[in-house]
């Protein structure tokens, strides 16, 4: 037990930094992802000009792995585009961009999944196309597709271990410092992998009795 | 800009160094074969155990899948490759060291065998009541209706949950070149400190990545979207 306090327990400082980061990141990269995929999804269902570019747009998110994506958003975006001129925004920025082509199929398959005679309805009710997206469908798709959305929470989580490969200073990159400080990669690693195992079991049981109960409210059956 | 956007847009450098990356992929192939082997096997055991009628025997179960469906991947990685072989050279007191491949499928294939036990479990739970007691009153014995009745059918609902779990391990096992699996992210780089030039090189990565993994996908898609209909009819 003397190395888990040694090397554990008197490293939490630096430990808990790293966890602070990850969790920044994860969170900007997620509320990004959320808000960038109802863009590409409204895109790809209303604005037909525009539609084939959100669907490539979409499908490279999706189809290309996360570890190529983010080096390809670190080295290469940088001198093209201009930006992100940092590590931590290429880091969230990539982890947003895959999660968004996720999220826009998500949405999209809300949407297509509502009954046309809804939306019928609200118009024959007087209800403008503002009206009725706001009122009828985001808070049916927003149910329907609760479990996904918090399921993305996840997968941002795990995939964010891989931003310590460009040197942000996340929970992994921190306790891969302290490896390499100490040399004695067991309970360092060991504490490392159960606090992120625990974290995203924790997301994903509070998204669940979130979204059953919710749902129950609105009186949708549990998932 | 438009420069930097020419630069990266012009392959030809990743065309030249065709035969080494070419390499790396089939190193992908093969890291994505083991791993899914491994996977398909400990998933399924552990989809067994968690429908046991021995409460234990679904604890176990229930352990395990909950523990390698909410582990990020690439710190199971570096636990595999770098605690797991002290953990052995502990108990059998030798230094043991693990080959980065070695490494690489232990760690994807558990991983992913959280996700296949889930789809394994899935499809046993829908198999009817009647179909396991009609196999018992023709005195078929447990482990002969498991391969004759159970699996078959389970196989044939799971097939298209399965064949994204394959492309999601597919796309996993970029990560293997941060152990120094000589992959093709792993021959990208080391052309990279090479050449200096990361623009083409990385751009061909992803796109080479993305079009391979797209045309997997969108036949994956399509092919589960008319198994669906012929299973239900």
């Amino acid at each position: 037990m003397g190395n888990w306090e040694r090397l554990v327990w008197n490293q939490r400082d630096v430990l808990f930094a790293g966890f602070a980061v990850t969790i920044e990141v994860c969170v900007i990269a997620f509320l990004s992802a959320v808000i960038g995929g109802l863009v590409l999804c409204l895109v790809r269902l209303y604005v037909a000009p525009l539609r084939f570019v959100a669907v490539v747009l979409i499908e490279f998110f999706r189809d290309t792995p996360i570890f190529v994506q983010l080096m390809w958003v670190a080295y290469v975006w940088p001198e093209v585009f201009g930006f992100p001129n940092d590590f931590f925004t290429a880091g969230w920025l990539a982890l947003a961009l895959q999660s968004s082509g996720y999220l826009a199929e998500t949405f999209r398959a809300g949407i297509e999944s509502l009954p046309r005679g809804q939306l019928e309805a609200a118009f024959s009710a007087g209800m403008s196309p503002v009206q009725t997206f706001r009122r009828v469908v985001i808070p049916q798709v927003v149910l329907s597709s609760a479990p996904s959305i918090v399921n993305q929470f996840t997968v941002i989580v795990k995939s964010s271990t891989l931003i310590s490969v460009i040197t942000v200073p996340d929970l992994m990159s921190q306790s891969q410092k302290l490896v390499n400080v100490w040399y004695e990669p067991i309970e360092i690693l060991t504490a490392t992998a159960a606090l992120y195992i625990l974290f995203v079991f924790l997301i994903s049981l509070a998204g669940k009795l979130i979204a059953d109960r919710v749902r129950q409210r609105f009186g949708l059956a549990a998932s | 800009m438009s420069d930097a956007l020419k630069q990266s847009l012009d392959l030809s450098m990743f065309w030249e160094y065709r035969a080494i990356l070419w390499q790396g992929l089939i190193f992908n192939v093969l890291v994505f074969q083991f791993a899914a082997s491994v996977a398909l096997s400990v998933g399924l055991g552990a989809a067994l155990l968690r429908v046991n009628r021995f409460l234990p025997a679904r604890i176990v179960g229930t352990l395990h899948v909950e523990l390698f469906r909410n582990a990020p991947d690439y710190i199971m990685l570096v636990w595999v490759h770098f605690v797991l072989p002290l953990l052995i050279g502990l108990v059998i007191q030798r230094r043991v060291e693990f080959h980065p491949f070695i490494s690489a499928v232990i760690a994807l294939g558990f991983v992913y065998s959280g996700y296949f036990a889930e789809a394994f479990r899935a499809g046993i739970q829908t198999i009817p009541q009647g179909n396991l007691d009609a196999g018992r009153a023709f005195g078929m014995s447990e482990r002969l209706i498991l391969w004759r009745i159970t699996l078959p059918q389970v196989v044939r609902r799971m097939l298209p949950e399965a064949l994204n779990l394959f492309i999601s391990l597919f796309k996993a096992t970029t990560i293997v070149s941060l152990i120094a699996v000589p992959d093709l992210m792993y021959n990208v780089s080391m052309v990279i400190q090479q050449e200096m030039r990361p623009l083409p090189l990385y751009t061909g990565a992803a796109l080479t990545y993305f079009l391979i993994i797209f045309a997997l996908s969108s036949t994956a898609r399509a092919f589960s979207e008319r198994w669906r209909q012929k299973i239900l009819a």
